[in-house]
């Protein structure tokens, strides 16, 4: 054996360079290789035997939640329930552990309400993994940050509002998405007060997702929007003008009304559209007095709102338009005109003038 | 007299199922446990049971599928609640064209089950 392998050793020694070269090459790669395989052998292991683990502790923290929750009003049950609350404090002081506790209880919390939810919320206390997740509010790591507010939220731990309200202005938009959905599913429409402090852009995604979670409310009294309204942040606008329009805010009418001047011109068509919802009837005049230095979207949003709240008054300034060179405001216009001039025979005409249009018979074949 | 009553609760939430069987097993009912619709179907078949829990989304078989089997190929009449999660409507209504007796939102009150389960096994 050790011949042969000193013969092979010779016979490459005296072998051609390039095949020498190709020969230590694939040695590399072998050695290469069996690493990776013991490496993977090693972590699908490592892997099995934690979740082996999990799988015990898991099972373990079940039968001990249950055993909690429903634990009879007698001193020994009590006695029984505060060594499971030390059983749990002493174990939640693990990383591995305190997540699987944390899993345990958001798994049987979510699905049930009523008394023993609240019992659920009251271990949570207990065992000291509010602390844990208010300290990690204080963490360097954006991620660690944002997983504390989330664990807050699906807790409802809403004494945790004054530190985590500090952090609305976050850089990173993780963390602030999740402040954003803490705030208003534990504060409802209260909880949206962070908008007076937002300095960041609130996403088109963000917005809709916390119109979501007011939308399952019902019976909320809506905020005054005023400050809102006059805010220096557009998506806070933007927000707002949905908020009015979902919610038929008339009390903001004149805030709305005043968003016609604002430096943006989609918040300008913004309120424009929800003037039309709202059905604000003052608003025609004002903007059809400087209508022609308004942007193109403007005026089609304008004649969009026409469709709806033109009056007899308005007839001969639409009129002036039913030749516009854009196709929207001169369908908006006939659209109105055939509304508000329903008895009036002569609103359109046969245009005698027009050009014929024949069709093309060698573009038909062509085709 | 609740001894005789058996229930079977078709559920992948190890937890939940484990805390309605301290519940129900307090109230004097036997509780099978199935974690997905096959074992369910299979529990259903051997035990006869008085009453069937049963969440919709669930591994191999949905809770669906388990309706669809117990009043079409069993031909049980055995009362079934029907447990869903938000925005789940439209299988809750498909859920009661297959023959579901009653459903329950979740998150919802163990409280609210056993009076419900008492109503209906009366």
């Amino acid at each position: 054996m050790l011949e042969l392998l000193q013969n092979s050793v010779e016979a490459l020694n005296n072998s051609h360079p390039i095949i020498q070269f190709c020969a230590y090459l694939s040695l590399l790669f072998i050695v290469i290789i069996i690493t990776l395989l013991v490496y993977l052998k090693n972590l699908r292991d490592r892997l099995r035997i934690k979740g082996r683990i999990e799988a015990t502790y898991k099972k373990k923290y079940e039968s001990e939640l249950i055993e909690y929750l429903y634990a009879d009003d007698d001193k020994d049950s009590r006695l029984q329930q505060q060594k499971i609350v030390d059983y749990f404090k002493k174990n939640a002081e693990n990383r591995l552990k305190r997540k699987l506790i944390i899993a345990t209880f958001l798994k049987l919390k979510n699905e049930i309400s009523g008394e023993t939810s609240d019992a659920i919320q009251n271990l949570y206390y207990q065992t000291g993994l509010i602390n844990s997740a208010t300290s990690k509010l204080k963490s360097k790591k954006w991620d660690a940050v944002a997983r504390a507010i989330r664990e807050l939220t699906l807790f409802e731990i809403k004494e945790a509002h004054d530190e985590i309200i500090l952090l609305i202005n976050h850089p990173k938009k993780e963390v602030r998405n999740e402040i954003q959905k803490y705030l208003v599913k534990l504060f409802r429409f209260d909880g949206l007060k962070f908008l007076d402090i937002l300095e960041n852009p609130l996403s088109e995604w963000d917005q809709i997702q916390l119109l979501e979670i007011l939308n399952k409310f019902n019976n909320l009294e809506v905020p005054d929007m005023n400050n809102w309204m006059r805010s220096n942040n557009t998506s806070v606008l933007s927000f707002t003008l949905k908020l009015a329009r979902i919610y038929n805010q008339f009390g903001v009418s004149d805030e709305i009304i005043a968003l016609f001047n604002h430096p943006n011109v989609d918040i300008r068509i913004e309120a424009i559209n929800v003037v039309t919802h709202l059905g604000i009837h003052e608003a025609v005049a004002i903007l059809k007095e400087d209508y022609f230095t308004r942007s193109l979207e403007e005026q089609i949003a304008f004649f969009k709102m026409m469709e709806e709240m033109a009056m007899p008054d308005d007839i001969p300034f639409i009129r002036e338009h039913i030749e516009h060179d854009n196709f929207f405001i001169r369908i908006s216009v006939m659209k109105t005109l055939n509304l508000i001039t329903v008895d009036d025979d002569n609103t359109f005409k046969v245009n005698t003038t027009a050009t014929d249009f024949t069709i093309d018979k060698d573009f038909t074949i062509a085709s | 007299m609740n001894l005789s009553k058996k229930i079977v609760l078709a559920d992948d939430n190890s937890i939940l199922a484990k805390l309605l069987q301290f519940k129900l097993e307090k109230e004097g009912y036997q509780l099978l446990i199935a974690t997905n619709g096959k074992e369910a179907v299979n529990l259903i078949e051997d035990n006869r049971p008085d009453m069937i829990l049963t969440d919709i989304m669930m591994p191999f078989i949905s809770g669906l599928e388990v309706i669809s089997h117990v009043r079409n190929k069993l031909e049980m009449k055995t009362p079934i609640v029907v447990f869903s999660a938000a925005g789940q409507e439209e299988m809750v209504l498909s859920a009661f064209n297959l023959g579901a007796t009653d459903f329950m939102s979740k998150p919802f009150s163990p409280n609210e089950l056993i009076i419900r389960i008492k109503r209906l096994l009366q």
